[in-house]
């Protein structure tokens, strides 16, 4: 990846942090947009499945440093989660909004399924409860903001020519 | 999103194996171990991440509590509208009481139903019938004055034209007499839409706006001396030898909720001393409000009566002064000796009232009269 490229998703990816920790807060809903996965998934793409391997440790671990409970099953959700989407992403060779839609939606259904598996806070009543119902409606949000987001954020994602 | 087809290689296979194997180890660290590293992220990389979640969240709470008391704001005021119009029914009822202390008997209440139909301004349902004694052209008052007459009599329920009625005439005199004339609707535009006027006025006759115009009692069907309005002017017409006048009317009918419909042996009778009394209302209120005083007096007597002088502390001895403790005792005295002459006045006014004859005609619709009422009682 060249510098200018690197530089550029970086920025996305710190944009995406940031609206995490301010979008997702004013909403309040339940099944709310995920935009650490997004973030997780706009690198993933751009980077060698190890790395992306990596961040997902890294962005897993600062998401879990606010939920003691938890701690370590975000990351091992985001490592996972990243380096299938980095390891996969030559399925998704075209730009396609249909097929980024799903990818994200993917994405953030697995990355709920390891996180729930992980940290046993549920019953098993309610896990399915989380699983089927809540987890594919974040899911969805999530790819419909990660949609947005990626429009919003293409001038910077572009690859520009040589 | 940019695709580029990469296997992965060995490296990225340890990579993953390393992470997977932090996160399963920082997932089963104890808390000793694992609460210093989750409280270093949270004061290096998350600290402003933080800051700005809470802003955040501090900001949908905002929201949220403004919509609440928003909410409460609406809460608020549509209680103080209710209270609004429980005050105006208080007001009302507290005249009808007063109007029927001035007539005592020979008028039976009733009830305005609302939910009129469109062309059915100047009529009223009301919520008595003939087996109350209502007879048609039976007069139709308020504390006010004239409301209307009762055109229609059912059973249990009658219709009254009002006074804004276009078919609507009752003979009216200046209430000093000065002059005659027919009152009847202006029928004029919505700003003027109830208001009267007084035909056939002499031309020798003048009078000057704020005269109060009364039924005079010619035709026998309303008393003399029920209020209908307030002169607001002259109007030109083509008459040469009478005048016209516009009224203000006594009640306006969109206002009419409760009234009173006098019976045709109360009618005969007369009424002219009643809204000549004054504002009934009046003596009503300060009916309601001496009864209170009056209460409050006895209690305040009564306990003072029944305080023993010996059981008084001497810290409340030393407070007290004498002066006052005479002034005291002189105030409970005059107060029981008018206490005893109003009792004296009221048993002579129930005794009074007793009497059937005085009594007015119960509602038959709503209560069951009972044995010794006399449904329409003779006049005194």
């Amino acid at each position: 990846m060249k510098p200018a490229e690197l530089a550029r998703t970086l920025l996305a990816f710190v944009v995406l942090i940031v609206l995490h920790y301010t979008v997702r807060p004013l909403l309040g809903w339940r099944a709310a947009p995920d935009f650490l996965v997004i973030a997780l998934l706009v690198v993933s793409i751009r980077v060698r499945p190890g790395t992306a391997a990596v961040v997902g440790l890294c962005v897993g671990l600062i998401s879990d440093a606010l939920d003691l409970q938890a701690f370590g099953a975000g990351a091992l959700a985001m490592c996972v989660v990243g380096f299938a989407a980095s390891w996969l992403k030559a399925v998704f060779f075209a730009d396609d909004i249909i097929l980024n839609a799903l990818f994200l939606f993917a994405g953030k259904w697995a990355f709920d399924i390891i996180y729930l598996l992980t940290e046993h806070q549920y019953g098993f009543g309610e896990l399915l409860l989380q699983l089927l119902v809540w987890s594919p409606l974040s899911a969805l949000v999530t790819a419909a903001f990660g949609m947005l987001a990626l429009l919003l954020l293409r001038p910077i994602l572009k690859p520009q020519p040589a | 999103m940019p695709t580029a087809a990469r296997a992965f290689s060995r490296r990225d296979s340890v990579l993953l194996v390393a992470c997977v194997l932090t996160s399963i180890i920082a997932r089963g660290l104890p808390d000793r171990l694992r609460d210093p590293v989750a409280a270093t992220l949270r004061q290096t990389v998350l600290t402003p991440l933080v800051a700005m979640q809470r802003d955040a969240e501090l900001t949908h709470r905002a929201w949220q509590s403004r919509e609440a008391r928003t909410l409460a704001q609406d809460s608020l005021a549509l209680r103080s509208m209710t209270l609004d119009a429980v005050q105006a029914e208080n007001e009302r009822l507290r005249l009808l009481l007063g109007l029927g202390q001035e007539l005592r008997w020979g008028f039976v209440p009733a009830e305005v139903l609302t939910g009129r139909g469109v062309g059915e301004d100047y009529t009223v349902t009301l919520s008595i019938g003939s087996r109350s004694g209502v007879k048609p052209f039976s007069p139709v008052v308020a504390p006010e004055g004239l409301v209307g007459m009762v055109k229609t009599v059912d059973p249990s329920m009658s219709i009254a034209i009002l006074s804004a009625h276009p078919d609507f005439r009752v003979s009216a005199m200046a209430a000093d007499g000065s002059a005659f004339g027919i009152v009847a609707t202006h029928l004029g535009a919505e700003p003027e839409r109830y208001l009267m006027e007084m035909r056939g006025v002499p031309i020798r006759s003048t009078l000057k706006p704020g005269t109060l115009i009364v039924s005079s009692g010619l035709g026998s069907t309303f008393p003399r001396g029920i209020p209908l309005g307030m002169v607001l002017g002259e109007i030109r017409t083509s008459e040469l030898w009478a005048r016209t006048y516009l009224l203000r009317p006594a009640v306006m009918p969109s206002e009419v909720t409760s009234v009173m419909v006098l019976l045709p042996e109360r009618a005969h009778a007369g009424v002219e001393s009643v809204w000549r009394a004054g504002r009934s209302s009046d003596s009503a209120a300060r009916g309601v409000i001496a009864a209170a005083d009056s209460i409050a007096r006895v209690n305040r007597a009564d306990s003072l009566a029944t305080a023993d002088p010996q059981g008084v502390s001497r810290s409340d001895a030393r407070v007290r002064a004498p002066a006052a403790d005479s002034a005291e005792v002189a105030h409970a005295a005059a107060d029981s000796a008018r206490r005893r002459r109003a009792r004296a006045r009221a048993r002579a006014e129930s005794a009074a009232l007793a009497d059937p004859s005085l009594r007015p005609i119960q509602h038959s619709d709503s209560a069951p009269k009972p044995p010794d009422v006399q449904p329409v009682p003779t006049p005194p």
